[in-house]
């Protein structure tokens, strides 16, 4: 699914965010990137769906070579990906359905196809009946879940998320990894970038530690049994 | 997959409403921008309809008693070989003429009994005429029985051809300088509707908006801006010209009255929509052309 050969991302002559970084990340893998600040985990990211391009090495992502895609190609690439940030990312102007639908809507998709994938995905993560609502009235954990929503109204096979639980409390975090984890049951890759050592350890995933600039693997800690289980908002189907 | 129109108008609407103030002072100034030059076409038109109903320029106008033997007078001048032609004007010709040139003046002379215009005589030089010939027949020909009064029209011709091209040429240079200060201020305008926007352009980007369906918007919302500027100023000079007529049909003016007798003929009208909505295009793309 991905695969970084030497990859390499420097800012200036003097700053190197990523040295020589390999890793290879499979389809339907659930993946913690994890460090401390200024690590590199933002970056890793940005090269992964090129908001970045990288200063050396090589980035496959469904077997094609992101790094030297053409400009014109980008925006299609990004469209094959869900990407949840920290800061969430909302249009402020826009409803919630209009939202999540903004891609269906540039590309011209009938309304009612727009609005059927929208309450689909708006009622996995349990926020359905907030169509019409602004980003501005909902809570920071609703909002979260809005942009969730419209990472994977597109049926990406890779979702990224950089520090996702970052602004939310902790029970507010666990209930957004209990989402991504139900996402990556239903077969989509998970990488979740995070600095929570507690919650990363609590969900007991792959992790990839960077350090400096450095990839450092820690040995996959086993799924703790019962996780996805128990989410009683997430109705699957 | 193209962009879709729907989206590009709907985007377009949302950018004008984020900004309804800045919107309305980037078409009221493009509105500004080409009535100005509109008002000064309209001027030069009425005045170039003038000076073209007048056929080939006239050198000098006898003005005759009502008895006075005009082909007579006229032969008598075409002896001159100065002269070209001379063309003998009766009242009624001269009633009918004026009646073509100002259709919506001409019914105020319908009630009339008398002929509101004694005859004249026009006389047109040769080509070959030396400079003041207008003049020197004028003179000789005061003396002549049946002419009231014998006017040299050179001057007044030539200095009228003059004042057609610079109002023209005014019109034309106002205009080039007004509709680029009306690009320069739409364009203003989107710049500031771009920095409005750069956080969720940039969220556009990220979720997969291409470079066109973030900037379609702002050229469409930039080109309406323009069409509405340019179809204001029309209005605007429309009104201008139905007050000044009106004004006018109450208290006529020997030269206010000839500049206000017809508007703009439909293809030139129709140029104030179409140069608004050209300038406020390329002000789209001189804002939005490169990356944002």
């Amino acid at each position: 699914m991905i695969q970084l050969f030497r990859v390499s991302k420097e800012y200036g002559r003097f700053r190197n965010a990523l040295i020589d970084v390999s890793c290879n990340i499979e389809r339907g893998e659930f993946v913690f990137l994890t460090g401390p600040s200024g690590a590199g985990k933002s970056t890793f990211l940005k090269l992964l769906f090129r908001d970045e391009s990288p200063s050396g090495g090589q980035i496959l992502v469904n077997g094609r070579n992101i790094g030297v895609l053409p400009p014109s190609q980008i925006p299609y690439f990004r469209r094959t990906v869900g990407v949840v940030f920290q800061d969430f990312k909302l249009i402020a102007r826009k409803t919630v359905f209009e939202n999540v639908a903004f891609v269906q809507n540039v590309l011209g998709l009938p309304r009612a196809e727009q609005k059927r994938r929208a309450y689909h995905v708006l009622r996995r993560v349990g926020l359905h009946h907030q169509m019409n609502a602004r980003p501005e009235e909902l809570s920071g954990g609703e909002q979260q879940r809005v942009a969730i929503a419209r990472a994977i109204v597109n049926q990406p096979t890779l979702l990224l998320a950089d520090e996702p639980t970052g602004n939310l409390d902790p029970a507010l975090s666990e209930e957004i990894m209990r989402l991504f984890a139900e996402i990556n049951i239903r077969g989509t890759t998970v990488l979740v970038a995070t600095h929570d050592v507690e919650l990363i350890r609590r969900m007991g995933k792959r992790v990839l530690t960077l350090d400096h600039g450095h990839l450092r693997e820690r040995e996959a800690i086993r799924e703790a049994p019962g996780l996805v289980r128990e989410v009683p908002f997430l109705p699957l189907g | 997959m193209g962009i879709k129109a729907r989206y590009v108008f709907g985007e377009a609407w949302s950018v004008a409403r984020s900004g309804p103030r800045q919107t309305a002072m980037a078409v009221l100034l493009v509105a500004l921008a080409l009535y100005v030059p509109g008002l000064l076409a309209l001027l030069s038109r009425n005045l170039g309809r003038l000076a073209a109903a007048e056929g080939d320029p006239v050198a000098v106008i006898f003005t005759l008693d009502v008895t006075a033997d005009a082909r007579g007078l006229a032969r008598r001048l075409a002896d001159d070989r100065r002269v070209a032609k001379v063309r003998i004007v009766g009242s009624a010709a001269a009633l009918e003429r004026f009646r073509q040139a100002y259709p919506d003046l001409g019914d105020a002379l319908a009630g009339l009994e008398g002929a509101p215009f004694p005859p004249t005589l026009e006389v047109t030089l040769t080509r070959r005429a030396p400079t003041g010939s207008g003049r020197q027949i004028a003179a000789a020909a005061r003396s002549w029985p049946g002419v009231e009064s014998a006017e040299s029209e050179e001057e007044y011709g030539r200095r009228f051809r003059d004042a057609v091209r610079l109002l023209r040429g005014a019109g034309l240079f106002l205009g080039a300088v007004l509709t680029a200060a009306a690009i320069l201020s739409v364009a203003s305008a989107i710049r500031l509707a771009l920095d409005l926007h750069r956080e969720e352009i940039e969220i556009m980007r990220l979720m997969g908006a291409t470079e066109g369906a973030i900037r379609a918007p702002f050229w469409l919302y930039a080109s309406v801006e323009g069409l509405a500027g340019g179809t204001l100023a029309l209005v605007l000079l429309y009104a201008t010209f139905r007050v000044a007529t009106s004004w006018l049909a109450r208290d006529p003016h020997p030269v206010l009255s000839a500049l206000w007798v017809r508007f703009l003929d439909m293809p030139t009208a129709l140029l104030l929509p179409s140069i608004g909505l050209a300038a406020g295009f390329a002000a789209s793309l001189l804002s939005v052309g490169r990356r944002s």
